[in-house]
């Protein structure tokens, strides 16, 4: 999922004027809040059938493409999750991988070899069985082709083989333990091989995979529909069809719920969630996501490479305030760079509080007792991270620095961020795998391509950390590891981590059921949930 | 007779170094504007290595003239490349695509014709009028709201309130196209009118004082026939001239109302790929809707001669 492209234009912010009109407001908003508690409650547990064989959803962000080693916007890759299975998959609660096309495999003791057994008879959308050697060729078509943006994450394998049409082997050159995780991503697909390779256009016109759905209507820019695969081997969806439609505007979106002419919706914008939630046909849905927020202290950048300056920042910032301002409150504090829905996130981590005399004091240590004045680059349609922003800026004029907010559109604030001589930098991460070996990496590993989040932030004991903690099978040791590699970010302030922010959709409450994994994905919710008439 | 089709070759022959003025700007607009199509691609995920395999492998590591000359030469076979967004040939996407726009201008042209020309004529023979000075407040006002906020009102009551029009949104098949499209279409149609109804008004005004008019008039000719054969044909020459350069607008407006009612056209697609530094399909589109600008501009010229002979030549006969 890559999280520039995905969609922080959609994520506007509240202003906090209804903060201020006194208690009967707040009354009479705290009930609609209840009233929508409720609605939730009462509702949202799918029925046994469907009435309306269709759930229409409405996207902000086109589907870029259906080919799954390709897919860099996040609304393709929630769509690749129904079409296409995978040897195994993440479980609803994105922390546990589960059988998907294999039903079991085995982990040789010496941690270089697995097995992995298709299910018998398990079948493609159209009806061909799926082989070992479908399975081999996708994966070696998303580690090594051309095209694909996902090798690095399976770098240790050397060599997959089909000894059957059932049993696929895969061998690494060292323990590698989220090779699981990275498996059950979108992107290691078992495709049909023979479809594929025969049809240079097989992604643009009507794709399948052996999925819950199939693709039965496609342009990729207004309208996907997707029908039920009637071989696909788990449970039946008990909806038929599903319409995606593009919908970039706001305000459309919201609309066409409204009109009921669709029945659910992403990112409705911040600031309409209560209006929302007054509405007793619909109902706002806000789901625990993998996103970190936070503000990067490159050290390219004088005085960040001072540690005093940095934790100085660190301590001046408000964290709570800043999740009322950005997010209405419905994000979570964030206490450490790893998402808090993931495997061996550190949830002993203390939540960070202001403190504004140790933050003077440590400035004054630096050096810096009357401050300085530094750029925060911020991207312009990014209305949380411009709320964010502007409590940096006041809090960080608490202690004398001087923050000077430029905004400018994505792309370029990225260009502007990535040599890390500009100043202080928004920015944000999302998981694709449920494995915190992606995320570690890329903030982490100052050796590494990404230079921890562009911080040039380097700690050779870190990286050496990173690095075993990859190869460290152990569960427990793992966890250590990544606790340490958490504890030593936060103390060392390259970046820091502001907000957990939750994934939004809006929904009809004739929508029952209607549930997003932390990783995004809705698949196995579209396996249970029903329509009714409305 | 030979100069008036001279000069038209000579205005086709025009075309060339301005099409090639339109090729080399699409080109270098968005290469010169900060941000990378690697970016884009990589997200998070950047790597300066991986981000230097990517620009290799989509031909952004060689040098700009290369870059350009085989953009040209694509351009010249109607090959634009491959999208870096959509992984898909830019031809087809702009196929996919042009349907929809061509028919929210065409219904615009429609909208417009049948709104400004009625009015105009009427603000014209009552000057000073209700209807001469309502035009003048409503369309004034249609031209200052944005097209975003006037599209999303329009939604609002023909959509939700009184449900006569969808929301958004292409529909399947020519009839829901087009019932999906007049909302937009009157969007767009509402400030374009303004123009035109003032413009038409004035040169209906221009006319009406004409000494054929009078001349027409004192044969006794009903004045209805007066209007339409006699001061409409001289009074839209002029009409026509303005709607051809604000064409130009009109296009521009597309790209804001295609977005706000969701509709598959080239204006969603070029936002798309703006933001996303698309190179291929923001160069394609440009020059697409700047070919389509230019070729409307000529047509203008040759309809206004067609409609005023002596205008077409410059030469006398």
């Amino acid at each position: 999922m890559t999280p520039s492209i995905a969609s922080p234009a959609r994520r506007t912010h509240r202003t906090r004027a209804t903060a201020a009109l006194g208690g009967l407001l707040t009354l009479a908003l705290t009930l609609s809040a209840c009233g929508g508690d409720t609605k939730e409650n009462a509702d949202a547990a799918p029925g046994d059938t469907s009435s309306v064989d269709t759930l229409k959803l409405a996207n902000a962000v086109a589907v870029d493409t259906l080919d799954p080693i390709q897919a860099s916007a996040n609304e393709s890759i929630w769509l690749d999750q129904n079409i296409y299975a995978r040897l195994v998959q993440t479980d609803p609660t994105g922390t546990k991988i589960v059988p998907d096309l294999a039903d079991k495999w085995e982990i040789s003791e010496d941690q270089l070899t697995y097995t992995f057994h298709l299910r018998p008879g398990v079948k493609f959308a159209d009806g061909t069985p799926v082989t070992a050697q479908d399975a081999k060729w996708s994966i070696e078509r998303a580690r090594s082709g051309e095209d694909s943006a996902w090798g690095f994450l399976i770098t240790p394998v050397t060599d997959i083989t089909a000894t059957d049409d059932q049993t696929l082997t895969i061998k690494l050159e060292r323990p590698h333990a989220p090779l699981l995780a990275d498996l059950a991503m979108y992107a290691y697909a078992v495709l049909p091989q023979k479809a594929v390779e025969a049809d240079k256009d097989f992604f643009s016109k009507t794709p399948y995979g052996a999925g819950p759905f199939k693709v039965t209507s496609l342009s990729p820019q207004s309208n996907l529909v997707l029908t039920r695969n009637d071989n696909y081997w788990g449970p039946k969806p008990k909806i038929k069809t599903v319409e995606v439609s593009i919908v970039t505007d706001d305000n459309t979106r919201l609309l066409q719920l409204q009109g009921g002419q669709v029945d659910v919706i992403e990112n409705p914008a911040g600031n309409v969630l209560k209006q929302i939630e007054a509405n007793p046909k619909l109902r706002v849905d806000l789901f625990d996501s993998t996103r970190v927020d936070f503000v990067s202290l490159p050290l390219k950048t004088k005085p960040l490479d001072n540690l005093k300056v940095r934790q100085a920042i660190k301590a001046a910032l408000d964290l709570g305030r800043m999740n009322t301002l950005a997010y209405q409150g419905n994000a979570k504090v964030a206490t450490t760079f790893f998402p808090y829905q993931m495997l061996f996130w550190d949830e002993s981590a203390p939540e960070p509080k202001q403190d504004l005399a140790k933050a003077k004091q440590l400035l004054a240590e630096a050096g810096y007792p009357d401050g300085f004045t530094i750029p925060l680059i911020a991207v312009s349609a990014d209305a949380a991270g411009q709320a964010q922003a502007v409590v940096i800026k006041d809090d960080l004029a608490k202690i004398g620095i001087t923050v000077d907010i430029q905004s400018f559109e994505l792309s370029t604030a990225y260009d502007k961020q990535r040599p890390g001589t500009n100043g202080m930098g928004m920015r944000y991460w999302t998981n694709d795998i449920i494995d915190p070996d992606e995320v570690a990496t890329f903030g982490a590993d100052g050796d590494g391509g990404a230079h921890a989040f562009n911080s040039y932030w380097k700690d050779e004991s870190v990286t050496a950390l990173v690095n075993q903690a990859r190869s460290e099978t152990d569960t427990t040791k793992r966890a250590e590891m990544y606790a340490q590699i958490q504890a030593a970010i936060a103390d060392q302030a390259p970046f820091i981590p502001l907000a957990y922010a939750p994934f939004r959709y809006a929904s009809g409450t004739w929508v029952k059921g209607f549930k997003v994994s932390p990783l995004g994905n809705y698949n196995d919710s579209l396996l249970t949930l029903t329509v009714e008439e409305h | 007779m030979g100069s008036s089709v001279n000069l038209r070759w000579s205005r086709v022959a025009n075309l060339v170094p301005v099409l090639f003025g339109i090729t080399l700007v699409s080109f270098l607009l968005l290469r010169l504007v900060p941000g990378d199509p690697a970016q884009q691609i990589l997200g998070n995920r950047y790597t300066p290595e991986a981000a230097a395999g990517i620009r290799r492998s989509l031909g952004l590591d060689q040098p700009l003239l290369q870059q350009y000359w085989l953009f040209i030469k694509g351009a010249m076979t109607g090959s634009f490349g491959e999208s870096y967004q959509y992984h898909r040939p830019v031809g087809e996407l702009l196929l996919d695509r042009t349907g929809a726009s061509l028919m929210l201008v065409g219904l615009t042209a429609i909208f417009c014709a049948a709104l400004s020309i009625p009015l105009g004529i009427w603000a014209a023979v009552r000057r000073g009028g209700l209807v001469d000075q309502a035009t003048r407040v409503l369309f004034t006002l249609g031209f200052a709201l944005p097209a975003f906020l006037v599209g999303i009102v329009l939604i609002l009551v023909f959509g939700l309130k009184l449900g006569w029009a969808p929301i958004g949104g292409y529909g399947n098949g020519v009839l829901s196209h087009v019932g999906h499209l007049v909302l937009p279409a009157l969007t767009l149609a509402i400030p374009f009118s303004t123009v035109l109804v003032r413009s038409l008004r004035s040169s209906t005004i221009t006319v009406l004082e004409a000494d054929f008019v009078t001349v027409a008039r004192l044969k006794g000719i009903p004045e209805s026939r007066i209007l339409v054969r006699h001061v409409l044909r001289n009074a839209i020459g002029p009409v026509a001239v303005v709607f051809g350069i604000n064409l130009a607008f009109l296009v521009g407006g597309t790209v804001v109302v295609e977005n706000v009612f969701s509709i598959p056209g080239l204006g969603s697609l070029l936002v798309g790929a703006v933001s996303t530094r698309d190179y291929p399909v923001v160069q394609a589109v440009a020059l697409v809707l700047a070919v389509f600008v230019v070729l409307v501009n000529l047509l203008t010229d040759v309809v206004h001669g067609l409609l005023d002979p002596r205008l077409s030549v410059g030469v006398q006969r």
